[in-house]
Parts: C-alpha cells; structure tokens; sequence
C-alpha cells in the first residue's frame, strides 16, 4: 500500500517535471516548439481537435471511431475464420503437420508488407486496410486456437476417457473448455496486431483515422496534433487490452492461459 | 524412434507447401485468378528476375538487414538494462517504470511522425523506430524475469554470501533468462514488421521501400510478390538463427 503510494507520487512528480522542463525549455528557446510541443499548446491543440477538427470538419471523435471500425471489421472477420479452421486443424493431426510450416510462414510475413499488394488487388480504399487487420489477426489467432485444442493437458483426456467420454462429448465437454483460455488469450493478441497494423495502413491513401492524423498534422507542422493522436492511440490501446482482460477474467474464471499466449 | 517421426512431420510440412504452391500456380494457368494481377510462383520469379538485377534485391536486403539488426541491438541493449535495473533497483524502479507503462501502449508505428520530426527521414529514424519495436517487448519481459526469481534462489545465494552485483549477475540475471529469451523473439518479430512499414511509408531504399516503390511507379506485380515472399523469408531465417543461438545461451544455465 505505502510502496504504491510511493509510485504513485514519484511517477506525477516526474511527468509534471517532465512536462514543465518542455515547457520552460520552448519558452526560455532550448528547445523548439515544433520538436517538443509543450503542454499548453497540445492542450490548445486539442481543443481545436474536439471542436474544428483537423483537416477541417474531421474531428478527434470521427478519426477514433473511423479507425476502431477498421480494426473491429477486420479483427471479427479474422476471428470468425481462425476459430472453425483452427479447431478443425487442431483436432486432426495430418492436417496440423501439413499446414505447420505454411502458418509459420505465413505469420512471419510482415502484415504491412502484404500493403503495396493488397492497393494492386483491392484499390487504396478502406477494403484493403480492412483485410490487411484481417490478415494480421488472422494468424495469430489461427495459431492460438490449434495450441489450444493440440495441448489440451493429456491428464484429462485420459480422465474423461477412464469415465467413458469419448468422441464428440469429449471434444465439447473436456477439449473444448481447456483450450479456451489459450484462444481467449490468442484474441487479445490478435486484437493487438489489429491495432498495430492500422496505425501503418492509415499513414498511406487516406486522411481519416488516428494514423492519417498523427501522419497529416506533420506534414503541416502541426507536431503538437501528432502528439495528441499519439496519445489518443495510447489510450484507446490501453483500453482495448485491459477492457479485454477483464472481460476474459469474467468469462472464463478457470482461466490462467494469458500469459502462455504466442504472440 | 523420435527422428523418424520429427522426418515424417517434415514431410507433412513439405507437403502442405507443395500443395499450396501447386493450387496457386494451376489456378494462373487455368485462369481461375489473373494472372496479371497474381501471377503464378514460376511466372513472377522469372519476371521479377527480367525486371531487376540480383543486386538490386541484394541491396535493399543489406539495407533492411542494417537497419532491423542495428535498431534491434540498440533496443535488446536498452531493454535488458533498463529492464533488470527496474526491477533489481526498487528506487530506479520507481522512475522508470511509470515513463514505460506510459509509453508501452502507444504502438511503434505511431512514432514515426515524430521519428521523421526528430531525426528526419534518414537512417537514424528508422533505427529509432526498431529500436521502439525491440525495446518494449524486452524491457517489459526482463523486468518480469527479475521480479520473479525464485525466492529460495535468492535466500540460499544469500547464505553463501552473494549480495549486490555478484547476486544479480550470478542468480538474478540467469535465473531470468527464459523470461528475457521470450522477450527478444518477441521484439525481433515485431522490429522486424515494423521496420517494413517503416520502409513503406518513409525510405528511400530497403525491401519494404522496394515494393512499395515497384507499386506507386507502376512496375511489376511480381517484383511486389518475390519482394513480399523474401521479406517473410528473410524473417523466418533470422528468427530461427536467433532461436538457436539464445537456446544455446540459456541451456548453459537451464538445460537442454
């Protein structure tokens, strides 16, 4: 309690220090406003984010919900596939031999990468940003659920068999209940790479979304605008992982996967 | 017994692959999907080979290999000081810890306005940004290693009279190598994604600049294929190297 207090106070100490030492050093000509944009002129900034907008007319609100969107079509799309494809290749060992070496692969081709591609097949619309977050969560999910349903803990396989459960009983009663933890946990990975993947796929072809902000205002040598999407984005992370693991804490109390989650 | 099933899993694999790449190249030459858009894997190797040297790919892999090597050191560096410093120090660990999980959400994509503000579009940009990518994934599991040592580790150190650095060095730091071993794999995938899109959105030169490049000046689909399948390439190798060695560098301590 008093060690959190402690932390508490020495972690606003330091972010006052640290904001004010902007702050001074701007207005005492140390440090240039455009490469450190002090306190007063983020807040002014988001004042003019909330009410005018930048560009004009698109407000702080518009490029958070714009690119929420985008991440939630895409990562559900994702998560619809990855579930039934990752349960069926999990439960069938020949199809997880063959398919092992290509979802390696296929994971570690930089989402972004597949960018240049995607704006040949689908245009530099809002499909193609959609399907790259798709992409992304994809594998991390599809990975996760075969985990979970391949190391289900063989004790009690071997239980539910010795009480006569076999079959589709045993795959719905005993595997299908061990693996979720893994696969809740893959879900909140994958709704990570999500994220990640948007702020990339909105810096190209667009001027809605977080990452068109932050990316526009320093082509206009608004740095304190980027900032404050920075900051949006840092927030709505935050959010998206902790809403995330309190939902997974409510859901599945016998949880306890989370932290054996692959990226 | 076990190199005769891990053969048969390999064989499994290679399968797969044949299979997937076999549909891909039958579906160009029945025209099922176009082939000007997706060309075939034979087709778009050797157009993508008419189109440009050798070199040139060999280039822009140096330059991407540079970079994601360069930035990731920095980051493996600084995330594994400052990490078991954090957690080893408690009065140090009260000054980093909040600037970290203030900073930590905030993806490293996000700074590369910010890099290109600070250090403009060349090479120390793009260092900082893989640096962002290696530092957070290791920072964050070093100091989770070092908070979690086995008590009793650290108690019967103790009783043979380790203390200060000696006890970090010769307990805390093996003690948490596993958990420092997932954060590198971890930051090197994601140093890796994210110097791509670096590349895409701001460079001059590196494979991510290099498809990118083949799309905005109208060039070849292929080139964008063969490039995107050597980037995916070019990780899997580097991460399996890196797997190796850090295997043989905690199996010093925790076997195997």
């Amino acid at each position: 309690m008093r060690q959190q207090l402690i932390q508490a106070l020495v972690a606003l100490l330091l972010i006052a220090a640290i904001l004010l030492g902007v702050e001074f050093g701007v207005r005492e000509g140390y440090l240039k406003a455009y490469e450190f944009p002090p306190a007063s002129r983020i807040a002014q900034g988001f004042v003019e984010l909330t009410t005018v907008g930048f560009p004009t007319g698109v407000t702080i609100w518009t490029h958070t919900f714009v690119t929420v969107m985008r991440i939630l079509k895409g990562y559900v799309a994702a998560i619809v596939i990855a579930v039934p494809l990752g349960l069926l290749i999990g439960a069938v060992p020949v199809l997880d031999k063959m398919t092992a070496p290509l979802i390696v692969f296929f994971r570690s081709v930089a989402t972004l990468s597949l960018l240049p591609l995607a704006i040949v097949w689908f245009g530099a619309g809002e499909l193609t940003k959609v399907i790259l977050i798709g992409y992304g969560c994809f594998w991390v999910m599809l990975s996760n659920v075969i985990a979970g349903v391949k190391y289900v803990d063989p004790a009690l396989i071997r239980a539910a068999r010795s009480f006569r459960v076999s079959g589709w009983t045993l795959y719905r009663e005993v595997v299908l209940p061990a693996a979720l933890p893994r696969m809740f946990a893959g879900a909140r990975v994958a709704l990570g790479v999500g994220f990640m993947v948007i702020v990339g796929a909105e810096m190209i072809g667009t001027i809605q979304g977080l990452g068109a902000l932050i990316m526009e205002a320093r082509s206009f040598y608004r740095s304190e605008i980027t900032v404050i999407g920075m900051l949006v984005i840092g927030v709505l992370g935050f959010l998206i992982s902790s809403g995330l693991a309190a939902f997974e804490r409510l859901l599945l109390p016998w949880g306890g996967g989370s932290s054996e989650a692959s990226r | 017994m076990r190199s005769g099933s891990r053969m048969g899993d390999a064989m499994w694999g290679l399968a797969g692959i044949l299979i997937v790449l076999a549909a891909w190249e039958l579906a160009t030459r029945l025209g099922a999907i176009d082939p000007t858009i997706f060309p075939g894997p034979i087709a778009a190797i050797r157009s993508a080979a008419q189109r440009l040297p050798a070199s040139v790919f060999l280039d822009n892999m140096a330059w991407s290999l540079f970079r994601v090597v360069g930035g990731f050191i920095l980051g493996a560096v600084a995330g594994t000081v400052i990490g078991f410093a954090a957690g080893w120090y408690r009065g140090f660990g009260y000054f980093a810890r909040p600037l970290i999980e203030l900073l930590r959400p905030i993806p490293p994509l996000a700074w590369i306005p910010l890099a290109i503000i600070w250090f403009g579009l060349g090479e120390p940009s793009k260092f900082f940004i893989v640096f962002l990518g290696a530092f957070f994934p290791i920072v964050t599991s070093a100091y989770h290693g070092i908070t979690h040592v086995d008590p009793s580790l650290i108690r019967a150190s103790r009783s043979f009279g380790l203390k200060g650095l000696g006890m970090l060095f010769h307990v805390g730091i093996p003690a948490s190598a596993p958990d420092l071993a997932t954060g590198l794999r971890i930051g090197w995938g994601l140093s890796f994604g994210v110097l791509v899109a670096a590349e895409l959105i701001a460079a001059n030169r590196g494979l991510g600049f290099m498809i990118m490049n083949e799309r905005t000046s109208g060039g070849s689909v292929s080139v964008i294929i063969v490039g995107i399948l050597l980037i995916g390439l070019l990780n899997l190798v580097t991460d399996a190297a890196l797997a190796a060695f850090i295997r043989r560098w905690i199996g010093r301590w925790h076997g195997g």
